[in-house]
């Protein structure tokens, strides 16, 4: 019986896969009738953005092994960030002055993100949780510590959805889950990935409720946090997706990958729209972010440099050296006027780059 | 979610396929690979090598990229160890240069099977130890590692040497040269995968389980829950409505290009970007309010108090969407308010509300999604909205079980039909809408004129490069060889280490610019720097009574010193220029302003003023209300007089000018206080910011702390930095503001002190340039000149209200090409000056 059960089991799963098949070819082919131009082609008439005036800005020194995440305080000046050796810092980014450091009892402190208050950081790692720790001045930040949810794995991203009283998180469970942070209950979990979690990243929109995630299983996936749904997928990356980030318009979502590209996929034409890559660009790409236009994509790569990709143009804009190990984590500040970078070279680096109108 | 057919026993990223192949093809010599040759170093020769100008030049042909990304390309390869360098065994790092490099065997290759086990690595250990001392002797550290595998693997000890000393009779076979390349293979290959300490290994495991080397099951066995769910998402997909990819990109390009204006990493910010100048001026001007949402949502009630005024770009923003609108917690505030003098706000509290509640702890749901409902949807409601029934039902339906979701349909009801279609077109095309905008600040608009990094050129001038400066060009050169700079910078720049000669090469041309653009525009500067404090101080002291104000028609710069009799009722003194003997000005000023309103031209420029009046007001009153209170509303009278005199002991200048600066410095603390206070918004704890304040005032060498907290310091630096004879006036009168301050300490006031004194003992001249020692020049460059500019702009308000008087006053006056600017009666010359800083 058991095993006969198991036989019409795997009838089942083999067919739904055929079925599945079948549905993406014919997906795919009503996503190419409407393919009827590239976006280089419709952003020839913009003038080329083609030389960054480059100023590092600041060094933040004080890690003792890699940096392995990084999140901008909504004041734009300060930065939390999380390292392979369990501590996690908050930084005054603008004087380089640490104001707190705290040491978890886990290495590899994957992720790290501010809330939107500003009064709380969550972070998490290799322990499987995701802990927020309350700031402030006058005591012991890790005293007041409060685990909200544990996953089966690793906890790989994790990010306040525009409030102090939810987390958001992502996992090497395949699994992203929505939590009280009061409580720690879970409200809500999202299962559609078939391999880690590695990254997510919200909806701008103030009203939004449906965040990106991208997956070891190359997929990229939209999901709504109402009903915990996945609304939508994008495939095209030919290895794990290490990062997701939403267009500033909010109508795309860019993404980096293992495979040395970075992509564009748009959320009403449902598909790709563009790929960023080179031929010299061999290293996988760790993190990407947009400036506030979403004209400019910057990418932070395994060979120790950030890519800066016209995301119109398809073209690359410039190539920023400096860290001395893989940069893992990039994130542009809350109003746009700067850009940080996180390295295994255990900095972070505050970089400030312009259009140059004097040295054209 | 395609299946996956690939072995997952052995994760390999697909870095090293790509690194395969181009080191494959390098190898092809007879395919134009890299050249490959016994070399002759001195008398020896040195088999199967190559150089590494030969290796850079092929990557750069091969791939057609700069010189720089070849060398880091090649340094990567290296790190991962698919060759060598041969002379040196310690550090993997290519050099564009002779030096002598060695293919990896591919047997060697990383990631090929597993990692090495440490049985092979004592037996290659002990290998050397079997052999010539001079030539295979351990390092330090391997030293170290063998003894530690002896005592890890001490029962296998044997089979390891005895492994071995097998290995080392099989190489005595090999011809010399053989024997030479493989030792030299094997020992790269331990030096990436056994790194020496403190070296870093690209090889690094990586503890994510299924990243490590040996991977791990990589996908998650898909159940049957897994096919159904995919293929739902898939029949879904297929029905979904899409538009077509040019509509979609249009779309796209059309965001950008909309947005890029507001983009400071492309269009540079206005007046600076905080970063670049140290002023935090920019995130004063475009802080959000201080009344957060929850607070908002307490009461449901907003503060009717207008605290802030945004900068004219942040107004213009908001009339991009009502997304943009509403994300920008000043403008939902204005947008509430406007509704709310349309008696018809209840649709936007209720959106705010659902918004809040949204956000909302669980254990809160409950009874906030009661409290909603009674307050917007219950029939009779304090507040009712108007929904249609068919959403009511809905709602209804949730509230059976309330989740923060509960009243989505209403919200969405509530947004897209009547805030959205209804409101907010009202507003932005209301008077409301459009005097926000006129009143708008608009921070330095000559700027845009300048690229930044002109700031920079102003400083370094003809000066000595003080310390700080010298600091500022090693970082930024070191910054290049950090970063390397951008591609295009290592043009040219003739395999020099990095980019760093083009660096230097640009601050050499700021540096031999800086000759002609600053004699005249340090002209102007000099004697406006304490105006810049006064500027902001103006709005401070006019803050309470200029924040009810209605933007109506009345000329801005006059509401100032009404306002401020007003509000000081008790003492005309008050009013900076009606005190004492500035009396006579006031009234020009206030002939200036008619006059002004008469001329076009003027009367834009007092517009600026008066914005940038009420911004200020904004700032003090957000942030030091109550200091700020303090200050406009005590009159302060005697204090004051007695301030003035001090300044005037030491000043030779007329006593009405001394008056007139005196009333800028006072601004110039109140500017300063404010500015501190506003860095750290009060609803946080702030005591770093406090910290610095005190710091930089009790500390003579203000300039030395400037991290902590810029924008004081530039008002001290304005004050002292140019020398001039303003800066000496205006510390002393702030210290006698110092008492009617009742919430600055004590330690501020001796601060000022020395730094009065201080300042007196600058030269007095007004053309003076800020010399290498006065605490001014102290500052990076960017930063003075980032205040220079600032100067300017305050400059021109300030000059806008008294033009008139102070024509004759300081010869320097005239010069404000700003002011010239702005009001068209152009002095030319300045005109001139002006384009060459910008386009140089």
């Amino acid at each position: 019986m058991d095993l006969e059960n198991k036989e019409n089991q795997s009838e089942t799963i083999e067919s739904l896969t055929k079925e599945a098949e079948t549905l993406k070819k014919k997906l795919e082919d009503e996503r190419q009738k409407l393919n009827d131009v590239t976006l280089a082609q419709v952003a020839e008439r913009l003038d080329i953005i083609n030389y960054m005036n480059i100023k590092p800005r600041r060094t933040l020194k004080g890690h003792q092994a890699k940096v392995l995440c990084s999140d901008w305080s909504p004041d734009k000046r300060h930065i939390v960030s999380s390292s392979q050796d369990g501590k996690m810092i908050i930084w005054d980014a603008f004087t380089t002055n640490k104001e707190h450091a705290v040491t978890m009892p886990t290495t590899w402190v994957m992720a790290c993100a501010y809330a939107p208050s500003g009064n709380l950081v969550a972070c998490g790692g290799l322990d499987n949780k995701v802990t927020v720790y309350p700031l402030s001045l006058e005591e012991d930040v890790s005293l007041k510590k409060k685990t909200v949810g544990t996953h089966t794995s690793y906890m790989s991203c994790c990010i306040f959805p525009n409030s102090d009283q939810q987390i958001l998180t992502g996992s090497g469970d395949s699994t992203c889950a929505l939590w009280d942070v009061e409580s720690g209950q879970l409200l809500q979990s999202f299962h559609g990935h078939s391999s880690d979690v590695m990254a997510i990243d919200l909806a701008p929109s103030e009203t939004g409720n449906t965040f990106v995630s991208g997956s070891c299983d190359k997929m990229v996936l939209i999901w709504d946090m109402r009903t915990g749904n996945c609304v939508q997928s994008f495939e095209g990356h030919e290895s794990d997706v290490n990062s997701v980030k939403f267009h500033p318009s909010g109508d795309a979502v860019g993404t980096g990958s293992d495979d040395a590209t970075c992509r564009l996929f748009d959320l009403r034409a449902d598909k790709e729209i563009a790929i960023y890559s080179k031929e010299s660009i061999i290293f996988g790409s760790n993190s990407v972010d947009f400036s506030v236009s979403g004209r400019l994509l910057f990418a932070g790569y395994n060979d120790y440099t950030v890519n800066v990709w016209d995301t119109l143009k398809c073209a690359r804009v410039c190539l920023l050296y400096g860290h001395e190990n893989r940069v893992s984590c990039l994130q542009v500040s809350p109003d746009g006027t700067a850009l940080s970078t996180g390295s295994w070279d255990y900095t972070l680096r505050v970089i400030f780059f312009c259009k140059n109108y004097i040295f054209v | 979610m395609e299946p996956d057919h690939r072995d997952h026993k052995c994760h390999r990223p697909s870095a090293f396929q790509k690194m395969e192949g181009l080191v494959r093809e390098m190898q092809d010599t007879e395919h134009g690979g890299v050249p490959v040759r016994s070399q002759k170093l001195f008398l020896t020769s040195i088999p199967a090598a190559f150089m590494g100008y030969d290796l850079i030049e092929w990557l750069m042909e091969r791939l057609g990229i700069e010189e720089s990304e070849a060398l880091n390309i090649a340094n990567q390869l290296c790190q991962y160890g698919y060759f060598f360098p041969i002379s040196d065994s310690k550090n993997l790092v290519v050099k564009d240069d002779s030096s002598l490099y060695r293919f990896q065997n591919p047997y060697y290759w990383p990631w090929q099977n597993r990692p090495p086990d440490n049985v092979e690595y004592a037996i290659y250990l002990s290998k050397r130890t079997l052999r010539n001392k001079q030539r295979h002797g351990l390092e330090e550290y391997e030293i170290e590692a063998m003894s530690n595998l002896k005592k890890n693997l001490a029962n296998k000890w044997d089979f390891i040497t005895q492994q071995a000393e097998e290995q080392v009779k099989l190489s005595k076979g090999l011809k010399k040269a053989d024997k030479l390349v493989s030792d030299s293979q094997e020992r790269a290959y331990w030096r990436v995968h056994r790194p020496p300490p403190g070296m870093v290994s690209s090889l690094e495991p990586c503890p994510v389980p299924t990243r490590s080397w040996n991977g791990g099951t990589r996908t998650r066995k898909k159940t049957i829950e897994d096919c159904k769910r995919e293929v739902e998402l898939l029949k879904n997909s297929l029905s979904r409505t899409r538009v077509k990819v040019s509509q979609a990109l249009e779309g796209m390009v059309q965001y950008v290009e909309i947005y890029m204006e507001y983009d400071p990493l492309i269009t540079p910010t206005q007046p600076s970007n905080p970063w670049v100048s140290e002023d935090l001026t920019y995130w004063q001007l475009n802080s959000p309010l201080e009344v957060m949402m929850h607070r908002l949502r307490k009461s449901f009630e907003v503060m009717v108090k207008r605290v802030d005024v945004p900068t004219e770009k942040r107004v213009r923003r908001w009339a991009l969407s009502m997304e943009e609108l509403v994300s920008d917690p000043t403008g939902l505030q204005e947008f509430t308010n406007y509704l709310r003098k349309e008696y018809s706000h209840e649709n936007i509290r209720f959106w705010m509300a659902v918004q809040d509640l949204r956000r909302s702890a669980q254990s809160q749901i409950a009874w906030k999604v009661q409290e909603i409902f009674d307050e917007f949807l219950a029939p009779g409601a304090p507040c009712e909205i108007n929904i249609d029934g068919k959403t009511m039902e809905k709602v209804q339906q949730e509230m059976k079980t309330p989740t923060r979701f509960t009243f989505d349909s209403a919200q969405e009801h509530v947004y897209t039909l009547l805030l959205k279609k209804d409101c907010y077109p009202r507003f932005i095309r209301s008077e409301y809408y459009k005097n926000l905008l006129a009143t708008g600040i608009q921070p330095s608009q000559k700027k845009r004129f300048f690229g930044f990094g002109q700031t920079k050129k102003k400083v370094s001038t003809t000066t000595a490069p003080n310390q700080q400066l010298l600091q500022q060009q090693q970082q930024s050169s070191q910054g290049t060889v950090v970063m390397c700079g951008a591609l295009s910078k290592r043009r040219g720049s003739d395999r020099s280490l990095s980019g760093s000669a083009h660096e230097l090469a640009i601050s050499g041309v700021k540096e031999t610019k800086v000759p002609h653009s600053h004699s005249q525009s340090n002209l102007s500067d000099i004697p406006y720097r304490g105006d810049l404090a006064r500027i902001a101080k103006l709005p401070a002291v006019t803050a309470v009574t200029s924040c009810n104000q209605t933007h109506s028609n009345v000329s801005p710069v006059k509401k100032p010193s009404i306002a401020i009799v007003a509000g000081a009722s008790t003492s005309e003194d008050v009013c900076p220029w009606e005190s004492g003997a500035a009396e006579p000005r006031s009234r020009k000023n206030s002939a200036a302003i008619d006059s002004g309103s008469s001329s076009s031209d003027l009367s834009v420029a007092i517009t600026e003023v008066s914005e940038k009046v009420q911004r200020s007001c904004m700032l003090t009153q957000q942030h030091t209300l109550d200091s700020c209170r303090n200050l406009s509303a005590q009159p302060a009278e005697p204090q004051r007089r007695a301030s003035v005199s001090v300044p005037i002991q030491h000043s030779s200048e007329p006593a009405g000018s001394s008056r007139r600066k005196v009333s800028s410095f006072e601004e110039s603390s109140a500017a300063g206080g404010s500015a501190s206070a506003a860095a750290h918004p009060p609803s946080k704890p702030s005591a770093p910011a406090n910290l610095s304040e005190t710091d930089n005032k009790t500390d003579e060498k203000v300039s030395k702390t400037l991290k902590k907290s810029h924008s004081l310091l530039k008002t001290f630096t304005s004050a002292t930095g140019g020398g001039s004879n303003a800066p000496t006036i205006s510390v002393s009168p702030v210290m006698d503001d110092v008492p009617s301050e009742e919430s600055s300490s004590n330690t501020r006031k001796d601060e000022k002190d020395e730094l009065s004194i201080y300042c007196i003992q600058e030269p007095m001249a007004p053309l003076a340039e800020p010399d290498s020692e006065s605490p001014g020049s102290e500052l990076p460059p960017s930063e003075v000149g980032e205040m220079l500019e600032r100067e300017q702009e305050v400059e021109q308000g300030e000059c806008e209200g008294q033009v008139a008087q102070e024509q004759g006053e300081a010869k320097a006056n005239d010069v404000c090409p700003w002011e010239d600017e702005e009001t068209c009666k152009v002095d030319t010359p300045f005109v001139k000056t002006y384009a060459t800083l910008g386009y140089l």
